[in-house]
């Protein structure tokens, strides 16, 4: 004969199996999984300190004075501009980080087409980095000459240039 | 066979009680990393830096004044669209307020998630 005594037991130890299985699935949901599709992550804080960098360099030291970055830029320094955005970029309170750069010049051309053209990096690109890009405005009072060479369609009138930096983790 | 001992309900009623509120109160951690997540990633994803260069660049060729400059600012609208699929504008425009001169100066900004506007007078 089936026996049929102490069905609440069995009844209680059904809703607590649900209580126990759902509080399981809540929290194993809870943990996140870092996926390739959340590298934006990081990516946001590169360029939070590309943009910090190129900010640092577009502050003059002194009143009225150029910055450094349109300096590097009237003059068209690569070398100077390359040690010291590095310097910046990697700086660290131990040691220095792996950051890598490439930087470029856009530029609105005699032709009135926008060209872009490189002004030096500091390491050779695979292809296969994961890059962000952060940007600057700088104001230069004339074609770039000087230190370099910059390309012959540069127009030789005060104009906006934008300074454009690929920054990956090397 | 053993007779159904209904005695220590009241312990097992506690028990779940405390169930239950562990079941709410992992409910609540479930959620606190995905609203963390993307209200961080919101904050993040506003153009504050882009913004922030547009503004800085326009209130130097302002205050240099060169606001007028209509070369200074095909560049910057140019060099915002082609680069940055931006766009952007701006005007100065000298104005008087109690006996002071100002520029007003006007910032528009779109990057096709993000629109800002700003009108402020510079001397």
């Amino acid at each position: 004969m089936v026996d049929d005594s102490a069905q609440l037991y069995t009844m209680e130890g059904i809703a607590a199996a649900f209580v126990i299985l759902a509080t399981v699935y809540l929290v194993a949901g809870t943990t996140s999984i870092y996926t390739p599709g959340d590298s934006h992550i990081t990516d946001m804080q590169l360029e939070v300190l590309g943009n910090d960098v190129l900010l640092v360099m577009d502050t003059p030291t002194e009143e009225a004075e150029e910055s450094n970055l349109a300096h590097y830029l009237g003059t068209w320094n690569t070398t100077d501009f390359r040690s010291e955005f590095g310097g910046l970029l990697n700086d660290t309170y131990t040691g220095s980080d792996t950051l890598r750069f490439a930087a470029f010049v856009s530029y609105n051309t005699t032709g009135g087409t926008i060209n872009t053209t490189s002004f030096g990096s500091d390491g050779g690109k695979t292809g296969y980095e994961q890059m962000v890009r952060v940007t600057k405005l700088v104001t230069i009072p004339n074609k770039p000459a000087g230190a370099g060479t910059p390309p012959v369609d540069f127009r030789n009138v005060p104009q906006v240039v934008m300074a454009e930096v690929l920054i990956w983790r090397g | 066979m053993a007779r159904l001992d209904d005695e220590g309900q009241w312990i097992v009623m506690m028990g779940f009680l405390v169930a239950v509120s562990i079941f709410f109160l992992a409910l609540i951690i479930n959620q606190a990393t995905l609203v963390g997540q993307t209200t961080a990633e919101g904050v993040l994803e506003f153009p504050k830096s882009e913004i922030r260069d547009l503004q800085s660049e326009v209130y130097t060729i302002v205050e240099n004044g060169d606001g007028d400059s209509s070369a200074l600012r095909e560049d910057i609208r140019a060099l915002e669209l082609a680069r940055k699929n931006t766009i952007v504008n701006y005007s100065a425009a000298l104005e008087t307020k109690s006996g002071i001169a100002y520029d007003k100066t006007t910032i528009h900004f779109n990057n096709g998630v993000t629109t800002y506007d700003e009108t402020v007078y510079l001397r």
